[in-house]
């Protein structure tokens, strides 16, 4: 019975955040379709792992971005720590930490920055866009002073397991998301979700809105740090700025996912959604031959499209 | 009922004083919630209702003074102790989050686990128990969002009881249910406090006071004026209380003769929820708006504004035929709406009385295209007198109280001579004074001969102001009452569907 009628509620709550987002999945997926009738490689083995490799990155992105526009805020660091994850993962993996101890210094990095980041703006109630924007700077700073200039060391044999021709990429992409979703469901993950929504609310419900502050930059600064360990892995070894398109493009995705501004609007699926169809469109537009500067124009024409059609497809039904 | 109220307080504030920016608002006040015992709590806005509720949860800390549980004072309590302790609220302000469903937000903060997840089973579980009682009958998994602001609220009262309060703190609980919901909460009280939880209960509607409290404290400029039994008091005496003097009659008389020109005559109007309605008003009538809350009275108004897309067989509004295209077309009509929330739609919160009271008329009052200081200070400080707004017109609008905001809300129009003023629940949430001075504007405004069309959630304010009142019911006109026909039970009635005569008005033509 307890079983029975748990699934139950929580199988309802789950099908009814799907049901908003089958527009999306429907794009997503009419994207997909395209580019394997257009590239039909995706198909193997191979180019699947390729495909997933391009977008992985960017997923984790706009999962650390998602993260914290549905706890009504927002980072511009995104791009920071990412380089500064690739930097530390080429500085460390081949001193004596070795392998694991560079992973362990990217996460306690990833973690370390974004809880202090996020006491900054809890405690001090500051403007996350604001203290995520100095964070920025001294962020690429820190990166700049530990290798002023690309280089370090990461081993082959991780560089062929993350990036070869093998999918393990995408199994851990799908790994990451199974324990969003166990996040999700302790009391701690869905006060996420309800902090952003109605913080002063969640407040006088007895939320430690600002734990659960804290506890979103921290793990999104850990997605983020790990993005850039896997951009390292990607190219073998550190650079101080690779990351800086990640920033706008993890906000782009997000709002490709129909994650709002305001706070608590969207789902994390649905990020992930977006920044899946980001990828996928970069990709078309890249093998059709689009010059770079109409790539971008694109890409801006089809994200205020992704807001405005679902505005105002909200607005027909209304007047209906 | 078993008779609990000679137990012991469960929550009370000892001599307690809070101030805010040094203007204090509670001055050594005390308060003594027993259980069983439905305790009302009275004042006019800004007498310091607002602030007892906070300390009494935890939200703020008294500068003096002490709040005690259970007889035993309690140094620094914080929601979360409040919460432990038994104590729930529910705020006038909603604390629910949109997105999340019904059962994650009666849950949210008190989720039942089961290995550090939240167990839905026993959510869904506990969360049916207290919508059955509240009756709540959506499903539980819908976004609260999805629901009308009546049904939150009962999700809200829903949310407090999950928790098993043995005190309860409701704070203005029914100013946006239907008469039915009102209904159900009061018995939802009545078993409460029969279980023996002890009921706080602030409301500006005096009869849900009388038929629900047992119990009443009076507070006036952050002291307490009385704290006795309600038993042998009426509302005229509970007013007495609150005013501390004799208040007359809350409502001024009726006009009489005869009403003039037609001003507002619409045939098949639709906006919104609203459909064929007919609705006509001429200059001098105050005509009411009635219904359960969401029923297509904000539409209708908002419609005539043409603030929403509307349409209409056949439309004519002070001799102009045809509905206004939009705002400004309605303003230059001479018709001005004034919506029910102030806060976010009537004013500009953190600009001044004098800018918000300005904003409609800065172009009618440049000169040369330049603004005319001398003229706009002039009109402000008329506007201020003729209303009876209190205060510095240099403050912003956002340090005002209730009342007072309602006022400038409605003042900043007059500069423009409407001839029709369109209200949406101008009393909500404010007190019985400035109510009173409300009513005796409206009233004059009539008398010059504009034309008031009024929604309002209090019914005896449509049964005393009232010319003719249109109750609405999903967006049909469901009854027109007008002179002794209008009453409570008609328009109630009506609100709910129950057939009745309905007196000399007419039916709605479908």
């Amino acid at each position: 019975m307890t079983q029975a009628s748990s699934s139950r509620l929580y199988g309802a709550i789950q099908r009814r955040r799907n049901r908003g987002l089958v527009g999306l999945y429907l794009v997503v997926g009419a994207f997909l379709l395209l580019y394997a009738v257009l590239f039909p490689g995706i198909l193997t083995i191979g180019g699947f792992s390729k495909f997933t490799q391009n977008w992985f990155p960017l997923a984790l992105v706009t999962m650390a971005q998602a993260l914290l526009m549905l706890n009504g805020g927002i980072t511009l660091a995104i791009g920071p720590l990412v380089s500064l994850g690739a930097v530390i993962a080429a500085t460390t993996m081949g001193s004596a930490f070795g392998v694991p101890g560079g992973i362990l210094a990217v996460i306690a990095t990833g973690l370390g920055i974004g809880a202090a980041t996020g006491a900054i703006v809890a405690l001090l109630r500051l403007p996350a866009i604001i203290v995520t924007l100095a964070g920025s700077f001294i962020i690429t700073g820190v990166a700049l002073i530990l290798l002023p200039r690309p280089g370090g060391f990461v081993p082959g044999w991780l560089s062929t397991l993350l990036a070869g021709h093998t999918p393990v990429a995408f199994l851990l992409l799908l790994v990451i998301l199974a324990l969003w979703k166990i996040f999700l469901a302790t009391p701690l993950g869905l006060a996420i979700y309800a902090a952003g929504d109605n913080p002063v609310g969640a407040f006088r419900s007895g939320v430690p809105i600002e734990r659960v502050k804290i506890v979103s930059f921290a793990l999104s600064g850990v997605l983020a740090a790990l993005g850039g360990l896997f951009v390292a892995a990607q190219t073998g070894s550190g650079d101080p700025i690779i990351g800086a398109p990640f920033t706008l493009n993890s906000i782009a995705a997000a709002v490709l996912g129909g994650v709002g501004f305001l706070g608590g609007k969207g789902t994390m699926r649905g990020a992930v959604c977006g920044s899946l169809l980001l990828s996928v469109m970069i990709n078309v537009m890249f093998f059709l031959g689009f010059p770079p500067v109409a790539q971008y124009v694109a890409q801006g024409l089809i994200i205020v499209g992704a807001v405005a059609v679902p505005a105002r497809l909200a607005l027909w039904r209304a007047a209906r | 009922m078993i008779d609990m109220t000679d137990a012991g307080p469960l929550l009370e504030a000892r001599r307690v004083f809070k101030g805010f920016f040094g203007n204090p608002v509670l001055k050594g006040v005390d308060i003594a919630l027993r259980p069983g015992r439905v305790h009302a709590v009275l004042g006019e806005n800004g007498a310091g209702k607002s602030t007892l509720i906070n300390l009494l949860s935890g939200a703020l800390a008294p500068d003096e003074g002490l709040i005690a549980i259970d007889g035993r004072p309690v140094s620094r309590l914080s929601p979360a102790t409040a919460r432990a302790a038994g104590i729930a609220v529910v705020q006038q302000e909603l604390s629910l989050a949109g997105e999340l469903s019904i059962a994650e937000n009666i849950g949210l903060g008190a989720y039942p686990r089961r290995f550090g997840l939240i167990d839905y089973g026993a959510l869904a579980r506990g969360v049916r128990e207290v919508c059955d009682l509240v009756g709540l009958t959506e499903p539980l998994d819908m976004p609260v969002a999805d629901l009308a602001l009546g049904r939150r609220q009962m999700v809200e009262i829903a949310k407090a009881l999950f928790r098993k309060p043995r005190v309860l703190i409701l704070d203005e609980p029914t100013s946006s249910l239907s008469a039915h919901e009102a209904g159900v909460l009061g018995r939802v009280i009545a078993t409460l406090r029969d279980r023996g939880v002890a009921i706080l209960y602030i409301s500006h509607r005096l009869n849900e006071v009388q038929a629900l409290c047992s119990h009443v404290t009076v507070l006036k400029d952050g002291g307490v004026t009385a704290d006795r039994s309600l038993a042998g008091i009426d509302g005229e005496g509970l007013v007495r209380l609150m005013v501390g003097r004799e208040t007359g009659e809350l409502f001024p008389p009726r006009r009489q003769g005869q009403a003039g020109r037609m001003r507002l005559d619409v045939e098949g109007f639709s906006a919104g929820l609203v459909r064929h309605a007919r609705l006509v008003g001429r200059a001098g009538e105050i005509v009411g708006l009635g219904g359960l809350v969401g029923q297509g009275q904000e539409d209708l108004l908002l419609g005539l504004y043409g603030a929403i897309p509307a349409k209409a067989d056949r439309a004519e509004i002070d001799g102009r035929s045809g509905l206004p295209a939009n705002v400004a077309a309605a303003n230059a009509a001479g018709m001005v709406y004034v919506p029910a929330d102030r806060k976010h739609e009537g004013l500009v919160l953190p600009h001044s009385m004098a800018s918000n009271i300005l904003l409609p008329s800065l172009g009618r009052l440049a000169r040369g295209g330049l603004r005319d200081r001398r003229a706009e200070a002039g009109l402000v400080a008329d506007l201020a007198r003729q209303l009876m707004i209190k205060g510095d017109v240099a403050r912003p609008v956002q340090a005002l109280s209730g009342g007072n905001q309602q006022k400038v809300a409605l003042a900043k129009w007059l500069p423009l001579d409407p001839g029709v003023l369109l209200l949406n629940d101008p009393t909500r949430g404010v007190d019985i004074e400035t109510k009173r001075e409300i009513y005796l504007m409206l009233r004059r405004f009539a008398a010059e001969g504009r034309l008031v069309i009024l929604a309002s959630s209090d019914t005896p304010e449509l049964v005393n102001l009232c010319d003719r009142v249109l109750v609405l019911r999903e967006g049909q006109v469901a009854a027109e009452l007008s002179g002794p026909s209008i009453t409570e039970a008609a328009i109630v009635g009506a609100a709910m569907g129950v057939e009745q005569g309905t007196g000399p008005g007419r039916r709605a033509v479908q």
